[in-house]
């Protein structure tokens, strides 16, 4: 008796098999197809393809993603992106449309009537001329005679060409899920197991150029006293109050010795550039620096000297600045750890900095 | 705006995913991203899920205009989008990542427009009736189109790496 009720019965469709799976149909549809299912082995059979054939698509589909990892900036700094735009009346808008509107017809105009005036074997001759033989022609051009001078070239540019993004280096390292697992920029507690000391007045300009072999055995602290600062622009802040002033990023590794602190106040709104010192168990010093692309680039060629190695840059999330033309304008910024030790204890070190 | 906010959280991978399959750039992405929940804040909508994937949509698709006025990203094969490898992965595993890479996308390619559309919003989580509004389509076309988008992204996937194949022996 089921067989044959199987057998007269139609088979589910795979159009609707596909939204069976992906639970769009009502209750009353679901029960009338599962109803079947339980009777027909062959819908039974392509539900299971069907349903094998949308997690093959998922699983492609999920290997379009992005390398980095996706960072969302805190909520609020769209909202003070939208305070920051200027609030365009609608009637403005309109007007700027209709100048553009307006624009476009004049340089069409324009277009043709200079095209005409080519064209036209009769150019050269006398209006009047012109009137007695071709007098709807000669309207036309009348009424468009101011049409040249005011349908200049418009140049339309686009709003998002200085939002283009720096260029990084090939190697700068791409986030993948693997990676995020282990060097994401979460917020923890970890202070918690951090020692952290205040820093005096420490001049950390010395870790940042090339140690004479005799003073390898100096304590980091030590070295870094009495060498120059490494410029005006850096200022040497106690850790709590550079947590205060790095705004959403201030780099360190957890579980290290916080030796010092240096900031260097952003430029039209962008946070500042931080370094971090802190001492590896070796006793190295050991550098963290965050900050805009240019700037840590810059930072790392200042350095110089041989035995002073970086790790690869990490991303971390941009600066947006509004731009000269009102637009909003990103800025990239990286992460690289620099010290005394190997590239591969570098990159290792990179990958447990965590931004505070 | 604190569904909003609530909305930012739990969607704004999702949105630049769905951004970055239009348009291949992840920086441009994140930022198109950022621009729709801007916008999201400003207008208020009734339904936001279903109006941030419209506007991103839209911003994909003026983004795609303005690529090909600057003649960039014209193709969804030509560009840098993912090549740099991750440090993780051996040479041998990096290549073959960029050639899987590479086959999705073709096969990604070879759908129609439509069929691609409603893929990608299935895929953000949108719901049927969800995708039927922003692509115009009937609520029961969606799962017609679906089944032939999932049916011919597969199929393409297999003829390019069948092809590959045949091109590495």
């Amino acid at each position: 008796m089921t067989e044959l009720n199987t057998r007269r019965m139609r088979h589910v469709p795979d159009e609707e098999l596909h939204p069976y799976l992906d639970q769009a149909l009502s209750r009353s549809q679901c029960v009338e197809i599962e109803t079947h299912l339980a009777q027909c082995a062959h819908c039974r059979d392509r539900r299971d393809t069907i349903a094998a054939l949308r997690d093959r698509t998922t699983a492609l589909l999920g290997q379009l993603t992005p390398r980095n990892l996706i960072i969302p900036p805190p909520f609020e700094q769209l909202a003070e992106r939208l305070s920051r735009r200027p609030v365009t009346p609608l009637w403005q808008i309109r007007l700027k449309r209709a100048g553009l509107w307006a624009a476009g017809v004049m340089a069409a105009v324009g277009t043709g009537w200079i095209g005409r005036s080519i064209l036209d074997p009769h150019r050269d001759q006398p209006l009047a001329a012109q009137n007695e033989t071709a007098p709807l022609a000669s309207a036309v051009e009348l009424g468009s005679a101011a049409a040249p001078t005011t349908a200049t070239p418009v140049t339309v540019v686009p709003t998002d060409a200085a939002e283009t993004p720096l260029p990084l280096p090939e190697t700068t390292p791409r986030f993948s899920p693997s990676t995020s697992r282990s060097q994401g920029f979460r917020l923890s507690n970890a202070s918690n197991r951090t020692r952290i000391i205040p820093a005096p007045m420490l001049q950390l300009a010395s870790a940042l150029t090339p140690m004479p072999e005799a003073s390898r055995d100096v304590a980091p602290s030590a070295r870094l006293e009495g060498s120059a600062p490494f410029g005006p622009l850096w200022q040497q802040v106690q850790w709590e109050d550079a947590l205060e002033k790095a705004g959403s990023g201030l780099p360190y590794i957890e579980g290290m010795l916080v030796i010092g602190v240096l900031l260097r106040p952003g430029e039209g709104g962008e946070r500042p550039t931080s370094l971090v010192a802190q001492q590896d168990p070796s006793g190295e010093l050991v550098l963290s620096i965050e900050g805009p692309l240019a700037k840590v680039m810059e930072i790392v060629k200042s350095q110089g000297a041989p035995e002073i190695h970086a790790s690869e840059w990490t991303r971390t999330p941009p600066d947006y600045v509004p731009s000269a033309s009102g637009a909003t304008r990103r800025i990239n910024r990286v992460l690289t750890v620099t010290g005394r030790l190997s590239t591969d204890s570098l990159n290792a070190l990179a990958r447990l900095a965590t931004i505070r | 705006m604190e569904d909003l906010e609530r909305l930012y959280k739990t969607h704004y991978a999702a949105v630049v995913r769905f951004l970055y399959r239009k348009i291949w750039d992840a920086d441009r992405a994140e930022d198109l991203a950022q621009e729709v929940f801007i916008r999201a804040m400003a207008h208020q909508p009734d339904k936001p899920r279903a109006w941030i994937f419209a506007v991103a949509a839209n911003l994909a698709r003026d983004e795609a205009r303005a690529a090909i006025r600057r003649r960039k990203h014209l193709v969804l094969l030509k560009d840098d989008p993912v090549p740099l490898s991750t440090p993780e992965l051996s040479a041998e595993e990096s290549v073959e990542h960029d050639e899987r890479w590479a086959q999705v996308t073709g096969a990604l390619a070879a759908l129609t427009e439509r069929d691609r559309e409603v893929l990608l919003l299935w895929d953000a989580g949108l719901s049927y009736p969800e995708i039927a509004a922003q692509t115009g389509l009937a609520v029961g076309a969606v799962g017609t189109t679906l089944a032939r988008a999932r049916k011919r992204l597969t199929e393409a996937y297999d003829r390019t790496e069948y092809q590959a194949d045949a091109a590495r022996s």
